[in-house]
């Protein structure tokens, strides 16, 4: 269960890290410039752990931070632990198949913080599990629109429709009752021409009456088909309505936590220029109440918006033809069955348990103090000045809390002589330094108790500690902050390697041995590597003792965007791009490989062999190594392709004897031509006395077959029938990385030149002959 | 169309598929012209199972040299010939590179294709798919050849002593335990030398008195007695051979036994 990689997004200079992989030998090293962002990756990776931001930390946009780590952890370990909820379908698979956990922790304005899980097709399936039950939210709103306005118009058009017919009936009536009044006047005449008038009159009036009752039918047929319409929309309407009505709802839950939120930012101001501590304290009511409201109006935007999307449902199923009795039944039907899922975050959430914990070693905390409370000890209290270290130490002399349970003052002392006598930290093995090679350290403790002098504690006990040599016993802060440092790191990772419940950890360090002298920071590289398998090491430096020149694929470079500029934003380099970072944040690096040259003999007047990059420099040293040929050869990498002829230039400059490897690819050709104009009067001849040309092979992989290639440097079993070299490019490898490794089995795995096929003896053999030749 | 008709239809549709399948099949295999250009006395005995087959022979030329190889893809009929067509192609890619190689890196190459191509990356439940094959380089300039064998052997006959030049004991494919390079044997030859190759279809053929399978000691056996004889002749001889063994017995895979005589 390892950390594979990080991401860091809107952590102070950091916008986007992009992810960021970490060396797979679990010592990751991050340099950089001094406020170029390093220390902010390491507590983007705290504040991943611990879930807590400070103000300090959001960028000026107020652009909110997020921290994505990826881990290597089986999907067994993933199917244990999940069985509180049932786990969306796919989901287990989509694991197995990104052979990786990504966790990432979101916060939100108020600094409250969860984990989601997942990675991209985790992600996916999430959003496909609502979107196969919703209408697309665009395509919802554009038929809710229709809707609405398909109701207006035809409520519209029923209203006219009645209107006309009331008008209509009205009319009616009237002709009716004058109807009805000449009807009787006409009865009353005996006969006559007025009489034969009036009944002429009725005639008409009679036919108008029919006429007048068959438009009002109409209407009123005409009314009915309108209404008829209106009903099937109603139901439409409704739900489209409650979606308008439950997202305006949002709107208005939304506006009062922003409100609410704007308060709070404005009591903490003000609780920061109280003048009074009374004020202060009012403050800090108001502040606790206001808090109180935020969570509940935050309670209320979260309900309500599941209300919104409960309508949203309901309206895309009724607008999909559904009844809406059936549409609810759905619609909770599915909630209830979404509820019975893993959300991300409780994926998030259950899924964080499984990871490496991780802890900053911090020099507060961490270094090993004078004196501690014992009471601080047994409650925890973490807060306290070197609680870390003195834990540790408690740890590694292998005592508990009970241990001081010990009600009899006189035999609690005896038994701590007695354990002082034991406890000897054998840290020379790691510490070069005179003081632990002559001497042995001690830590010596003490429980001793307030006396009157400390009136506040007195009778209250407390723990001494010393560190006592050969020649003198010293308090920890009277001994050099470098021995203090070196002790309490020391104590803290064996403490670690001891506590069986811990498992496995991610220990973060910035600029460790800051204080300690070059020798001892090479030892502390040297304690890193004893304990690598169990803790993993993240750690900033700009110091090259703290760099291992053979193991340049465990760093990260990180650096301004505009290296002059240091508000602009940080940018990360990994292992493969190491050389698009800029000169000053290699420096540490160049500054060791100039430092390596008067140590371990880098350049010699003659035997010099120049390489494109490291890659070359691991291979080329194993051959030799593997194939017992000449020794006194000097190898010199350079970082890149592009670089071998400022060392070509310097080397000639020094007059020193050389010869270059480049290979046959179009960048080795590239600076081959170069060269040759440049520096042997364009002449192939003279050219090829200097130059050796990995003919016909791309790269120094390349003289591997295949099958040894596999064998040796990839260790993986699978088909490659391109060239050696096209594979690692295909396939997005570190070329160091795969080089480093090749080193490393060679000499774990005791690997012998006849252990190779012919066709890779052959290779290597005319190559080392070649430059054998050349040399001499 | 009552039901027996429709199968015989679908029976008949199916055998008409197939047959066309064996038609691009042989046209991928050398034609008989060429390998009478490219190699000296030689006989071809290939008796598929079924009309497509999972054996297959290869044969080319590249400057003054040639290569000739008798393969046997695992299972056989239509999955056999898919793998036959995919090893062929194989081998004429890698020839294709124009750089005259040892037969042990052809087979190499040859298993790193197959590998990628069937995505074989040594886990226990993948499928172990591959061939075995005997490639056999001759180099008359030089009077000697090479040969490389996944599985299969050479037969060189000399001096009416037949000598068994094995093959490595792992197929072009994934291997049970790690893959190594294919071992390359050179061979000084000298004219006459009788060399043959095949697939275990011959020996593995059920039949005789007591229905069992010929085996490989008979087969030396008869090789040497017949390996005098014309070469055209020698591979009627095997044929008879083999029809007098199975009599009535089903075929149970496909025959490929390749003869070359040295000149």
């Amino acid at each position: 269960m390892k950390l594979k990689a990080f991401c860091v997004r809107n952590y102070r200079s950091v916008v986007d890290s992009g992810w960021c992989e970490l060396s797979p030998d679990h010592i990751t090293g991050i340099i950089g410039q001094n406020e170029s962002g390093k220390t902010s990756l390491l507590e983007a990776l705290k504040s991943f752990y611990e879930g807590e931001i400070d103000d300090d930390i959001l960028r000026s946009d107020l652009s909110l931070p997020e921290v994505s780590c990826s881990f290597d952890i089986p999907v067994d370990m993933i199917r244990a632990v999940l069985n509180r909820k049932r786990v969306p379908e796919g989901l287990l698979q989509a694991f197995a198949r990104e052979k990786e956990l990504v966790l990432t922790r979101v916060w939100n304005e108020d600094k409250s913080s969860q984990v989601l899980a997942g990675g991209k097709e985790v992600e996916k399936i999430y959003d496909k599990l609502v979107a196969s039950h919703q209408l697309k939210e665009e395509k919802l709103e554009a038929r809710i629109r229709k809707i609405l306005n398909e109701t207006e118009k035809i409520r519209d058009q029923l209203k006219k429709l009645n209107q006309d017919r009331e008008k209509l009936i009205r009319k009616l009536d009237l002709l009716i009752t004058d109807y009805s009044d000449r009807k009787k006047r006409w009865r009353k005449r005996a006969s006559g021409a007025e009489k034969e008038k009036l009944g002429a009159e009725l005639e008409k009036m009679k036919e108008q009456i029919a006429e007048l009752e068959k438009k009002a039918d109409e209407k009123a047929a005409a009314a009915k088909d309108v209404s008829e319409k209106l009903d099937v929309l109603i139901p439409l309407t409704e739900v489209s309505v409650a979606v308008y009505d439950t997202r305006r709802r949002v709107g208005h839950a939304e506006e009062n936590r922003e409100k609410i939120f704007r308060e709070l930012i404005e009591i903490q101001q003000r609780m920061e220029y109280a003048p009074s501590e009374r004020e202060q304290r009012a403050a800090q009511l108001k502040l606790d109440v206001t808090q109180e409201l935020y969570l509940q109006a935050n309670k209320q935007v979260q309900d309500r918006q599941e209300e919104y999307e409960r309508k949203k449902m309901i309206a895309s199923l009724v607008i999909g033809g559904k009844g809406m009795r059936q549409a609810v039944k759905e619609t909770e039907e599915w909630f209830s069955e979404y509820h019975r899922l893993y959300s991300r975050a409780e994926l998030g959430h259950e899924l964080f348990q499984l990871i490496p914990s991780f802890e900053l070693f911090e020099d507060f905390s961490s270094l090993l103090p004078n004196r501690i409370d014992l009471s601080e000890i047994i409650k925890q209290k973490s807060e306290a000045e070197g609680f870390k270290a003195a834990r540790n130490f408690l740890i590694v002399s292998g005592l508990t809390p009970d241990f001081f349970r010990q009600a009899n003052s006189r035999i609690l002392k005896q038994k701590i002589e007695n354990l002082n006598r034991e406890t000897t930290i054998d840290f020379q093995d790691y510490w070069r330094q005179s003081l632990g090679k002559k001497n042995k350290i001690r830590i010596h403790f003490e429980l001793e108790h307030y006396d009157a002098s400390h009136p506040e504690k007195v009778g209250k006990p407390y723990l001494e500690f010393w560190i006592r040599d050969d020649y003198e016993r010293l308090y920890p802060k009277q001994r050099s902050r470098g021995v203090r440092w070196f002790l309490s790191f020391y104590l803290e990772l064996r403490a670690t390697a001891i506590r069986q419940d811990t498992g496995h950890r991610v220990l973060l360090i910035d600029e460790p041995g800051l204080s300690l002298h070059a020798r001892a920071q090479e030892d502390v590289l040297k304690v890193f590597e004893a304990v690598k398998d169990r803790i993993q090491i993240i750690y900033t430096t700009h110091s090259p003792h703290l760099i291992d020149i053979n193991k340049l694929y465990r760093l990260l470079a990180v650096q301004r965007r505009d290296v002059e500029d240091e508000r602009s934003e940080t940018v990360v380099f990994n292992a493969r791009s190491l050389q698009e970072a800029s000169s000053d944040t290699l420096s540490p690096i160049y500054t060791l490989m100039g430092s390596r040259i008067t140590e371990q003999k880098f350049i010699q007047p003659k035997n010099n062999i120049i390489l494109e990059d490291v890659s070359s420099y691991y291979y080329l040293t194993t051959f030799f190594q593997l194939a017992g040929k000449k020794q006194d050869v000097f190898i010199l990498p350079s970082t890149h392709v592009t670089n071998v002829g400022m060392l070509v230039n310097l080397l000639m400059g020094w007059g020193m004897d050389f010869i270059v490897i480049l290979d046959d690819d179009e960048e080795g050709n590239r600076m081959y031509r170069e060269m040759k104009k440049n520096l042997f009067g364009n002449s192939d001849e003279k050219a090829r006395r200097k130059i050796c040309k990995l003919d016909s092979f791309q790269s120094m992989e390349d003289l591997f077959s295949t099958i040894d290639f596999k064998k040796y440097v990839l260790n993986k079993r699978e088909g490659i029938p391109e060239r050696n070299s096209e594979y690692i490019e295909n396939n997005g490898l570190s070329k160091s990385i795969l080089a480093a490794g090749f080193k490393q089995r060679v000499q774990e795995k005791g690997v012998k030149f006849t252990h190779f096929d012919d066709e890779t003896r052959e290779n290597i053999g005319r190559l080392l002959d070649r430059i054998n030749s050349m040399l001499t | 169309m009552d039901r027996e008709d429709k199968i015989r239809q679908q029976d008949k549709e199916l055998t008409d598929s197939i047959r066309y399948a064996g038609l691009i099949q042989t046209a991928v295999l050398p034609t008989r012209d060429y390998l009478t250009n490219i190699l000296p006395p030689h006989f071809i005995f290939f008796q598929p199972k079924d009309i497509v087959s999972g054996d297959f022979y290869w044969a080319t030329r590249l400057g003054k040299k040639t290569y000739v190889a008798a393969a046997d893809c695992t299972g056989h009929g239509v999955p056999g010939a898919f793998m036959s067509i995919m090893g062929i192609s194989f081998l004429n890619e890698i020839v294709n590179q124009k750089i005259p190689l040892k037969t042990g890196r052809i087979l190499n190459q040859l298993r790193e294709k197959v590998m990628k191509a069937l995505h074989q990356k040594g886990d226990s439940k993948e499928p172990k798919d591959g061939m075995d094959i005997a490639l056999i380089m001759l180099d008359p300039e030089n009077s000697l050849i090479e040969f490389s064998g996944a599985f299969n052997a050479l037969y060189l006959i000399r001096d009416d002593k037949l000598q068994v030049i094995r093959g490595d004991r792992m197929p072009i494919g994934v291997n049970a335990v790690e893959e190594r390079s294919f071992q390359t044997h050179v061979i000084q030859v000298q004219e006459g030398d009788c060399l043959y190759i095949f697939t275990d279809g011959f020996p593995d053929q059920f039949g005789g008195p007591e229905d069992k399978k010929y085996k490989y000691g008979p087969f030396q056996k008869f090789l040497l007695s017949i390996h005098k004889e014309d070469m055209e002749q020698q591979k009627w001889l095997l044929i008879n051979e083999m029809l007098e063994w199975k009599g009535d017995n089903e075929q149970i895979d496909d025959i490929l036994v390749i003869g070359i005589r040295i000149e």
